[in-house]
């Protein structure tokens, strides 16, 4: 409560000399003033305390272990310097896992995105029951990957499992899911689709429906179709949500480890006999915990977080790009208007200055990028 | 996917409980040094289905002042891998430890941070168990760092019905008369399985792995030499067993089916395969798995007392006592109990895990009928896994000898399984693991 009376108090006396400012206060003004300044500090500690304890120690302390030779049970070995990095990126597993990430990622990130924001799209609409629709999207969300992954394990089954034999019911060859490559990567999609698509729908339809309705409404005063509407003013406004989405689906798919793990449990080599489907964190961990190489493994974390970093970073400056060069096409536009509507008029000064503008921004026109992303 | 935020929740659900189990570990550490009738809480960690649940309560009747709380992982490798980080940390082992013979190179790997319970007065009980329980449990320096509890005898689990459809003999000995009674050889049953594939036009075993592993465990030496050498590429023996098993699956007599699930069990029913090599343990997942299947003890499932290429073992466990342990005395003389004979035959009873201890062996109670020797049409199953065991030998691990198993022969007998390679292909690619992973590591 002091915190919050203190300072107006101090600020309604300004006309109290410097030199006696200190001297005339009690405790109590001290201890508030102090309260003031660093309470803040003590609000927003936890978080970083606990950051600090269970995010920034392993990651130096991870650093640490990957430039030793380091046994999981017997421990740190002798300094190799970058050596296990070295290793790590000549190593055709680590490569093949990074393969298996990617395909999985796309093969399950660009359906889902798709899908998710047209299941927000209809649930944007007018229809009856709707929190039961919204809730019913997010149902899949709700049960544990362990549990999704053991059904689907077994609905992808190579000799029992219901896919196939729906397939070879209708005289189709059944997949190998589980030992060829590709289709076991479209096994484990489906299961991460399965699972996310409507939690991104929800959060899509939450942009969706922070989208003005008058824009919609006069939209459709001037002829424009649900589907014109949809692309010309839903997308453009959801951009934003959208590479939330994306950038937290990039993350995400990079650390894919339970569905992997779990798909063929009973596999000695994590993540299919021929490491069909090892991910990079499935690597890693068969990395510590079956070869126990822990500086080896710890060098596979960090380049997958680098990795992770770079592709965050160039997400980011694309997102970047997209709204900066939004924000130039639409104050050229205004400067354009405004150009017109003083061309219409006759002062001269008026002329000369938007003249000016004008010329500034198509001389500036390298620099500008800068500038506007400030403003 | 999108772990990243499961992960976050995860992670600081994790950090919290390591917390608390740091925390509880201390606290468990606090409580006394051990004079006679102070309070003391004794943790046990075991898995799989081990059969001492029932006895904890027993032991806390009879020393009041103990406590017992113990865990039970789901798996042996999911054991593992808790055993695994909890000594890497330095912190949160049990007062008494399980540990599988599968992962018990890793664990002599660290066994100074064991008790040696010579210090416990093992060397005068010795007897008790089969020597070679015994060895395998001993360190290079001498040191003895666990109590044995079951052992893995292999017989051979076959369908007497889908026998006798193919004229095969179909009766117990008859069936182990036809294999080559006491000198069984791998080829003897490759030979039957010949016959058998060529009469019925099916496979004769479940899969190739569990055949591949009985073979370099029932070797004097397997994947390292007496002397901890590495000796895969120029042994001769393991190459020739290795070739015979490639070239009968590839004749048709592997069913491919997926190691641990069987279809969900239907591969027990559907007469997939006739034959599959049983550790006593085996007998558990057989009877489930055909339960699972919806089968019953009248689908003709059977349990012969022969092995091809002589006596194997394969699996079975014993009781440490880690060094972190504040309580070693008490935790030793836990240990001692629950692997005396006595409890033995009531774990056989209760999990038919197959008694490690001479005594135990030759209980009524564990060679008499129970639910399992009814399952597999009254076949006297203690009796003959007491038979199985005799000549097994301890084969030194070498500390890659999980690795080289799993994931340098596991993708070559997948390859063999899957006719992806004939047996010199998958050799060839299994020696080129074998440099990736353990030799040039």
């Amino acid at each position: 409560m002091t915190s919050t009376l203190t300072p107006p108090e101090q600020a309604t006396k300004p006309s109290r000399p410097r030199a006696t400012r200190t001297e005339g206060l009690t405790l109590r003004h001290r201890l508030g003033r102090l309260d003031v300044k660093y309470s803040p500090y003590i609000y927003v500690a936890p978080f970083f305390i606990l950051f600090g304890l269970i995010g920034l120690f392993p990651l130096v302390y991870t650093f640490v272990v990957s430039l030793n030779h380091w046994n999981l049970l017997t421990g740190p070995g002798e300094w190799v310097g970058f050596d296990n990095f070295v290793t790590e990126l000549k190593d055709p597993f680590f490569w093949n896992s990074l393969f298996n990430t990617m395909s999985i990622f796309l093969l399950s990130a660009i359906p889902q995105l798709i899908a998710a924001t047209f299941i927000a799209a209809i649930l944007d609409q007018n229809i009856r029951a709707k929190t039961f629709w919204r809730m019913s999207v997010l149902l899949p969300y709700v049960v544990t990957p362990v549990a999704v992954t053991l059904i689907f394990s077994s609905a992808f089954d190579e000799k029992y499992g219901l896919i196939n034999n729906l397939l070879t019911a209708i005289h189709l060859d059944p997949i190998m899911w589980k030992t060829e490559v590709f289709p076991s990567h479209i096994a484990i999609a489906t299961m991460v689709n399965w699972r996310w698509t409507g939690y991104n729908a929800l959060i899509l339809l939450a942009a969706m429906q922070a989208v003005p309705r008058d824009v919609h409404e006069s939209a459709a005063l001037d002829g424009a179709g649900s589907f014109r509407r949809f692309f010309s003013i839903t997308l453009p406004s959801i951009r934003p949500t959208m590479i939330f989405v994306i950038i937290t689906a990039t993350i995400g798919g990079l650390q894919i480890f339970t569905e992997p793990k779990l798909f063929n449990a009973t596999s000695a080599t994590p993540g299919g006999p021929q490491r069909q489907y090892q991910t990079t964190v499935l690597y890693l961990w068969d990395l510590a915990f079956n070869r126990q190489d822990f500086g080896r493994a710890s060098a596979v974390a960090w380049l997958l977080f680098i990795l992770v970093v770079l592709i965050g970073l160039i997400n980011f400056e694309l997102s970047r790009r997209i709204a900066s060069s939004e924000a130039r096409v639409s104050k050229r536009r205004a400067k354009k208007r405004l150009a017109a509507y003083n061309a219409d008029r006759p002062t001269g000064a008026q002329t000369q200055r938007a003249d000016a503008a004008d010329a500034a921004s198509t001389t500036a026109a390298p620099g500008a990028h800068t500038q506007e992303k400030d403003s | 996917m999108k772990s990243s935020r499961r992960t976050r929740v995860a992670a600081v659900i994790a950090g919290a409980a390591s917390f608390a189990l740091l925390a509880t570990g201390c606290a468990a550490s606090d409580s006394g040094s051990g004079t006679k009738n102070e309070k003391i809480t004794l943790t046990v960690t075991t898995f799989g289905t081990m059969g001492l649940d029932g006895l904890y309560k027993k032991y806390e009747k009879a020393h009041p002042n103990i406590t017992i709380k113990a865990t039970n992982i789901d798996t042996g490798d999911n054991a593992k891998t808790d055993w695994q980080t909890k000594q890497a940390a330095g912190a949160g082992l049990p007062d008494v430890q399980g540990v599988e013979e599968g992962w018990l190179s890793a664990v002599m790997q660290v066994s100074d941070q064991f008790q040696d319970l010579r210090d416990y007065g093992i060397n005068k009980i010795k007897d008790r168990w089969v020597d070679w329980k015994v060895k395998q449990a001993t360190d290079k320096d001498g040191r003895i760092i666990g109590y044995g509890t079951d052992i893995g005898p292999e017989g051979l689990c076959y369908n007497s019905k889908l026998f006798a459809a193919a004229g095969l003999p179909s009766d117990r000995d008859g069936v182990a008369e036809l294999l080559g009674g006491k000198n069984a050889t791998w080829d003897d049953y490759f030979k039957v399985g010949a016959q058998y594939t060529k009469a019925t036009g099916k496979p004769f075993y479940d899969q190739s792995g569990f055949i591949w592993n009985a073979m370099v465990n029932q070797q004097d030496e397997g994947y390292y030499t007496k002397d901890g050498k590495l000796n895969v590429k120029d042994n001769s023996t393991l190459k020739s067993l290795w070739l015979k098993l490639a070239d009968a699956t590839e004749s048709g007599q592997s069913s491919n089916q997926t190691q641990w699930d069987w279809g969900k069990g239907k591969a027990f029913l559907d007469g997939s395969f006739a034959t599959m090599v049983c550790p006593g343990w085996m007998l558990g997942n057989v009877k489930g798995g055909v339960t699972q299947g919806g089968g019953d003890a009248t689908s003709g499932w059977d349990f012969a007392d022969v092995f091809p290429g002589g006596a194997a073992n394969w699996g079975g466990s014993f009781l440490t006592v880690p060094k972190q342990s504040k309580h070693p005395k008490e935790a030793a003389a836990l240990a001692q109990w629950l692997t005396d004979p006595a409890q033995q035959v009531a774990a056989f009873q209760a999990a038919g895990t197959f008694p490690s201890t001479l005594e135990a062996q030759t209980d009524p109670g564990v060679t008499g009928p129970n639910e399992l020797s009814k399952f597999f049409n009254n076949a006297p199953v203690g009796k003959i896994l007491a038979s199985r065991a005799e000549g097994v030998v301890a084969q030194y691990k070498g500390p890659d000898d999980s690795v080289i198993q799993s994931q340098v022969f596991g993708p070559a007998v997948q390859e063999i399984d899957s006719k992806k390679a004939n047996g010199q292909q998958a050799w060839n690619d299994a020696m080129k693991l074998l440099d990736q992973l353990v030799v040039n590591k």
